[in-house]
C-alpha cells in the first residue's frame, strides 16, 4: 500500500515540475516580450518552489526502495527531473536579464513576437462573452490552440486556475501558436 | 572521438538566427518527451541532431552580436541578447539529455506514462487512415493549431521521419506525432481515422 503510494507522489511531483518548468519558460519568454519585472519576479519566485520540489522528488524516487529491480527506471525518473529543473533555470536566467538591464534590446521582444511560439494580450471589454465565465467555461485553449499564462487584474497577476472567473478589465495574457491569435482575440474579445 | 568542427563566421541576421534557435529548443523538447514517451529511438536521434545544429547556431549568433556592438551602451544590451541566445542552447541541451535517457537505454519508467497522461499538454501518436480527410493535405493547409488546438511534430512515414512537417503531404499509413490539448488530440484522432468530415 505504502508503494502504491509513494509512486502516486512521485507521478504528482514529476507532472508538477514539468508543468511549472514549461510555464516558467513561457512567462520568461512574456517578461522579454513586455518587458516586465513582475512577471520576471514571479518567476524567479517559481524558481523556489521547482528547487524544492525537485529535492523532494529525488529524496522519494531515492526512496521508493519497493521498486529496486528497476534501478535503471528510476535513474530515468531522476534525470528527468533533472531535466525540468534545468528548463526552470534556463526561465530564470532569461527573468535574471529582465531584471538586470535597464533597458531590453528591442530585437528580444521582436523575436518573442514572431516566433512560432508567441505571447499575446488582450484586455476583456464590458462586452466579451466571457465576462462571468470562468476559465474552464470560457474553453480558451480548445477554441483557440492558446495557453492562458496569467491574468493581470489591476496591479496584481493572478494564476489562471480553472475556476477563476473572468471580470471586465481583465488582461489575459496567452502563449501559443501565432496561428491562434486572431482566434483567441476574437473570443476575449467578442462580436464588435 | 567527437568531431568537432571550426565555426567560421557567417554574416546572419540577429533577429532571424534568434528566432530559429527559441524555435528549435521548443520543438527539441517537444520531441525529446515523444522520443521517452514512446522510448523511440529514431526521434531521439532527431533530438541529437537538432543539438549539434544549436551548438553551430549560438557560435554564429554570438559571432554577428560581437561585431554588432559599437559602443558601451551597445554591448550592454546585446550582452543580454547574447544571453538569451545561450539559454536557448541551455534548453536544447536538457533536450538531448532526455533524448540520451532514450539512446542510453537507461530506462523508462512505467511512471513516464503516467505523467504524460497527467500534464497540461498532451502527446500523442496518430495513424493516418485510408479515409481520412487529412490524407492529401498539407500540415499547413489543415490549420490544426487554430482549428483543434494541436501542433504536428513530427510524422514517420515507412522507416523516414519528417520533423515539424509544414509543407508536406500527408498519406495513408503516416504516423503524426501531435502535441495539445486533451480534446483536440481526440479530434485529431477521429479525422485520422476517417470518422469525421470536419475538423473544429
Amino acid at each position: 500500500m505504502a508503494d502504491i503510494q509513494v509512486f502516486e507522489k512521485i507521478t504528482n511531483d514529476l507532472v508538477e515540475l514539468k508543468d511549472t518548468s514549461e510555464m516558467m519558460m513561457d512567462l520568461a519568454y512574456s517578461a522579454l516580450l513586455l518587458n516586465s519585472r513582475e512577471l520576471a519576479e514571479e518567476v524567479l519566485m517559481l524558481e523556489d518552489q521547482v528547487d524544492n520540489l525537485h529535492t523532494e522528488f529525488e529524496l522519494l524516487v531515492l526512496s521508493s526502495s519497493a521498486d529496486l529491480e528497476n534501478t535503471r527506471g528510476l535513474l530515468g525518473l531522476i534525470r528527468m527531473g533533472v531535466v525540468t529543473e534545468r528548463i526552470a533555470d534556463a526561465a530564470s536566467e532569461i527573468a535574471e536579464v529582465v531584471l538586470r538591464s535597464e533597458e531590453l534590446h528591442p530585437i528580444l521582444g521582436m523575436v518573442i513576437q514572431d516566433a512560432e511560439e508567441t505571447v499575446e494580450r488582450v484586455e476583456v471589454p464590458h462586452n466579451s462573452p466571457l465576462v462571468g465565465m470562468s476559465l474552464k467555461e470560457a474553453r480558451i485553449p480548445e477554441e483557440t490552440g492558446m495557453w492562458v499564462l496569467v491574468i493581470r487584474r489591476g496591479n496584481r497577476w493572478v494564476k489562471p486556475k480553472p475556476s477563476l472567473v473572468i471580470k471586465v478589465g481583465d488582461m489575459v495574457i496567452a502563449s501559443g501558436y501565432a496561428e491562434g491569435e486572431d482566434d483567441f482575440k476574437q473570443l476575449v474579445r467578442g462580436p464588435n | 572521438m567527437t568531431d568537432v568542427e571550426r565555426i567560421e563566421y557567417t554574416p546572419v541576421s540577429v533577429r532571424e538566427t534568434l528566432i530559429m534557435m527559441k524555435d528549435i529548443s521548443e520543438l527539441m523538447i517537444d520531441l525529446a518527451y515523444s522520443s521517452a514517451l514512446f522510448n523511440n529511438k529514431a526521434l531521439a536521434e532527431e533530438v541529437m541532431e537538432l543539438e549539434d545544429k544549436m551548438d553551430t547556431l549560438v557560435y554564429i549568433l554570438n559571432m554577428n552580436l560581437m561585431l554588432a556592438a559599437r559602443d558601451k551602451n551597445d554591448a550592454e544590451s546585446l550582452a543580454g541578447v547574447a544571453k538569451v541566445g545561450s539559454l536557448t542552447n541551455n534548453i536544447s541541451d536538457a533536450a538531448a539529455d532526455i533524448a540520451g535517457i532514450v539512446l542510453k537505454d537507461i530506462g523508462i519508467h512505467p511512471i513516464v506514462r503516467e505523467v504524460f497522461q497527467r500534464t497540461e499538454e498532451h502527446l500523442a501518436r496518430v495513424w493516418i487512415s485510408q479515409d481520412s480527410i487529412l490524407s492529401g493535405k498539407t500540415v499547413d493547409d489543415l490549420e490544426l493549431a487554430a482549428e483543434v488546438g494541436v501542433d504536428i511534430i513530427a510524422v514517420r512515414r515507412g522507416r523516414h521521419w519528417m520533423i515539424k512537417p509544414e509543407k508536406e503531404i500527408l498519406m495513408p499509413d503516416d504516423v503524426l506525432v501531435a502535441r495539445g490539448t486533451e480534446e483536440g488530440l481526440k479530434e485529431l484522432v477521429k479525422a485520422a481515422k476517417g470518422e469525421e468530415s470536419d475538423l473544429g
